[in-house]
């Protein structure tokens, strides 16, 4: 009889060892629901929809801004319109002698980007000058171009093309832009720069389109090549001009 | 054999060695480089003291200006900023003035134009403000009798020149013309224009109905579809021509059911039309001349408004009723390999650019009572089938059109109040109204 009681007693014990176990169990069931996995989805996030983005409009061969500059009317430094006079301009020789040896340009793989978020610690009246009062237009950054050409980020090489026919290399750099259709690049591609080389035939038409620097990623690679030979012609050499071809170094800057 | 190969070797460095480098121009450029070209485009000065050399100015100076600007290449500078010495010859021209602000030009049109004996005569000049080396771009002559419309003509061609060299071999537009229906005078006739609205001209007298002209690329031709009366088969539509060398109709072949919506294949040789002939309104091409029609399309449903990419002749996009609502499809040329370009709302009017890269048609993307959006222009790029809406006013906008240079496009809206003709520059912007006399609808842009 006694073990019979005795037996009673230890079916307690198991009783509530599994009762605490379940209560455990399901406690780390909330608890997990809880720490891990998501709740709900993501309202206007990253849901696969049947809709198709339309980011056609730079790829329309259209022409349009290619310089972001500094909005100099509205940027976050202190504004200082009065009118100072301009410091008078170094006047520069207009020979420059040109090295028996152009060094090879160097590539820059990771073009800096311009940050807007950090304003100078002491802005100059110079920089954020709003060019106003003086009897003329704004003309900011964002209007000169021809000048640059010849000057600037068109270096003229092995010859005086670039200074004589600025207007042509202007073309050029404005139809191959319009022609580069930017959508053919995969999304997960991060800043690169191309460099592709071509000649212009004598009757505008490009030849021999290759690419001398790689960016390292194919699709970009292949992008930049489509955007010269999308192009029938340039338009033909300027009538002042001799030679029946110009070589052009054409560099592709991808920013997403 | 290594010996052989080491003597090779040499023999091939030494040959490149030898060769002489060429004098091979070059220079470097790349994308992101430069604003929009600022152009100034001054009035041109007035050579002779005739009575009708101050009002062809007055045209002259007005039609440059605007084919200038509606290119889309340039940043006009405002004739107020100008330096206010007139140049007309690159005697009289300082292009510190120009080059410098206020002006800051880039470039500088300019020149001079007389009458002289009933003849007008213009030099005009392009000089790049910035080059005081060689500033000479561009420099022409012009003669014609002295009316309004050739001081128009001369200005074209010469915004045309300038447009070519500065945007790099684009053809200019400013000598095109578009085809449209209009009205104004009681029955819907076939009309032309110049791409800018001006010198508007009625070319059919059918005094009936006519719909969908379509200029051959050659210019030769305007093939539309009209409603006539034959006196065995009564009322039907049928393709009809209109020849702009003989300016009248010509004969062309009729066929049985209604015949609707031509279209040119860009070289000339053949054209693609809707016909029910067999019942069902199916595409259908046949020769320039109307000979050997050959059916494309066996599908129950409308197919209709058929076009040709311009680039290869290979392809047709067409308008199809075989889902339900209307929409933009693509096949061969020979009928096969159908593919469906838009998959919602009701898409209509299909335009293919010249370069055979974008389609743009007329779409409700929305269709239904209560739909938000109205019917608007947009373009989809043929492979990735991206697509980009080009007008959100949410009226109805209709058939557009390319334009030969594929920046433009012209199209049909009614947000004025009544139907008509507009055009915009391919990403929608510059959008401005050509036509406001009666109703005019359904323009189709000239190849040249």
């Amino acid at each position: 009889m006694r073990d019979l009681f005795s037996e009673r007693d230890d079916w307690k014990k198991p009783m509530a060892i599994s009762a605490g176990l379940h209560i455990l169990f399901a406690a780390l069931v909330i608890l997990a629901g809880y720490v891990s996995g998501p709740r709900g989805q993501m309202w206007g996030g990253d849901t696969t929809g049947s809709s198709v983005t339309a980011t056609l409009v730079s790829t329309i061969p259209l022409p349009h801004p290619q310089v972001t500059s500094d909005n100099i009317v509205a940027n976050e430094s202190k504004g200082q319109t009065q009118s100072i006079p301009k410091p008078p301009v170094e006047e520069k020789p207009e020979a420059v002698p040109i090295p028996e040896n152009p060094p090879k340009h160097k590539i820059d793989r990771n073009p800096v980007t311009p940050t807007y978020n950090k304003p100078p610690a002491t802005p100059t009246p110079q920089d954020n000058r709003v060019p106003s009062g003086a009897g003329g237009p704004i003309s900011g950054p964002f209007a000169s171009f021809a000048a640059a050409n010849a000057r600037g980020g068109i270096s003229a090489q092995g010859g005086d093309f670039g200074s004589r026919f600025a207007w042509y290399v202007q073309a050029v750099s404005t139809k191959v832009s319009n022609n580069w259709y930017t959508i053919e690049i995969g999304s997960n591609v991060g800043p690169h720069r191309v460099w592709v080389t071509f000649d212009v035939q004598r009757d505008g038409a490009p030849t021999n389109v290759r690419i001398e620097q790689s960016s390292g990623v194919p699709s970009l690679d292949q992008s930049t090549l489509r955007a010269v030979q999308r192009i029938d012609t340039f338009g033909p050499l300027p009538p002042g001009y001799s030679g029946s071809k110009v070589s052009v170094e054409f560099w592709f800057d991808y920013q997403r | 054999m290594l010996k052989k190969m080491k003597l090779f070797l040499l023999i091939l460095s030494l040959s490149f060695a030898l060769t002489p480098a060429s004098a091979q121009d070059k220079f470097r450029t790349g994308t992101n480089l430069g604003a929009t070209m600022r152009m100034a485009a001054a009035d041109f000065k007035a050579s002779t003291g005739d009575p009708q050399t101050g009002p062809l100015n007055t045209v002259f100076n007005q039609t440059l200006w605007n084919d200038l600007d509606n290119s889309g290449i340039f940043e006009m500078v405002a004739k107020s900023f100008y330096p206010l010495q007139t140049p007309g010859s690159p005697g009289e021209i300082k292009l510190e003035a120009w080059g410098n602000p206020p002006p800051n030009a880039s470039m500088v049109a300019f020149g001079n134009l007389g009458v002289a004996n009933g003849k007008i005569e213009v030099q005009g000049w392009l000089f790049d403000a910035k080059n005081t080396a060689s500033p000479q771009v561009l420099g022409k002559q012009y003669k014609e009798d002295a009316t309004p419309e050739n001081a128009r003509l001369i200005a074209h061609r010469f915004a045309d020149e300038i447009i070519y060299r500065l945007g790099g071999g684009i053809p200019g537009i400013a000598e095109t013309k578009i085809y449209f229906i209009s009205s104004r005078t009681g029955s819907k006739e076939v009309f032309s224009m110049d791409y800018d609205g001006a010198g508007q001209q009625q070319l059919t007298h059918l005094r009936s109905i006519a719909l969908s002209p379509r200029v051959s690329p050659d210019n030769s031709r305007v093939a539309f579809s009209g409603l006539i009366t034959d006196s065995q088969r009564g009322p039907s539509w049928q393709i009809l021509m209109y020849s702009l060398d003989l300016g009248r109709p010509v004969n062309f072949s009729h066929f049985g059911g209604g015949n609707f919506t031509p279209a040119w294949s860009s070289d000339n040789t053949r054209l693609a039309f809707s016909s029910s002939m067999p019942g069902d309104p199916e595409i259908y091409t046949v020769g320039a001349n109307g000979g050997s029609p050959k059916r494309l399309t066996a599908f129950r449903g409308s197919d209709v408004a058929p076009v040709w990419n311009p680039k290869t002749n290979g392809q047709i996009a067409w308008v199809s009723g075989r889902n339900g609502l209307p929409q933009i499809f693509v096949m061969d040329a020979d009928g096969s390999n159908i593919q469906q370009m838009t998959s919602e709302g009701y898409a209509v009017s299909p335009s293919w650019s010249p370069n055979g890269q974008f389609l743009t048609f007329s779409w409700i993307r929305h269709y239904g009572p209560g739909a938000p959006g109205g019917q608007d222009i947009y373009i989809m790029d043929v492979a990735s089938r991206q697509f980009v809406q080009l007008t959100h006013d949410a009226r109805v906008n209709d058939f557009p059109s390319w334009s030969p240079d594929g920046r433009h496009i012209v199209f049909q809206s009614n947000r004025s109040g009544s139907d008509q003709i507009w055009m915009m520059l391919a990403d929608g912007t510059h959008q401005q109204q050509l036509t406001r006399e009666g109703k005019n609808s359904q323009p189709n842009w000239s190849y040249k």
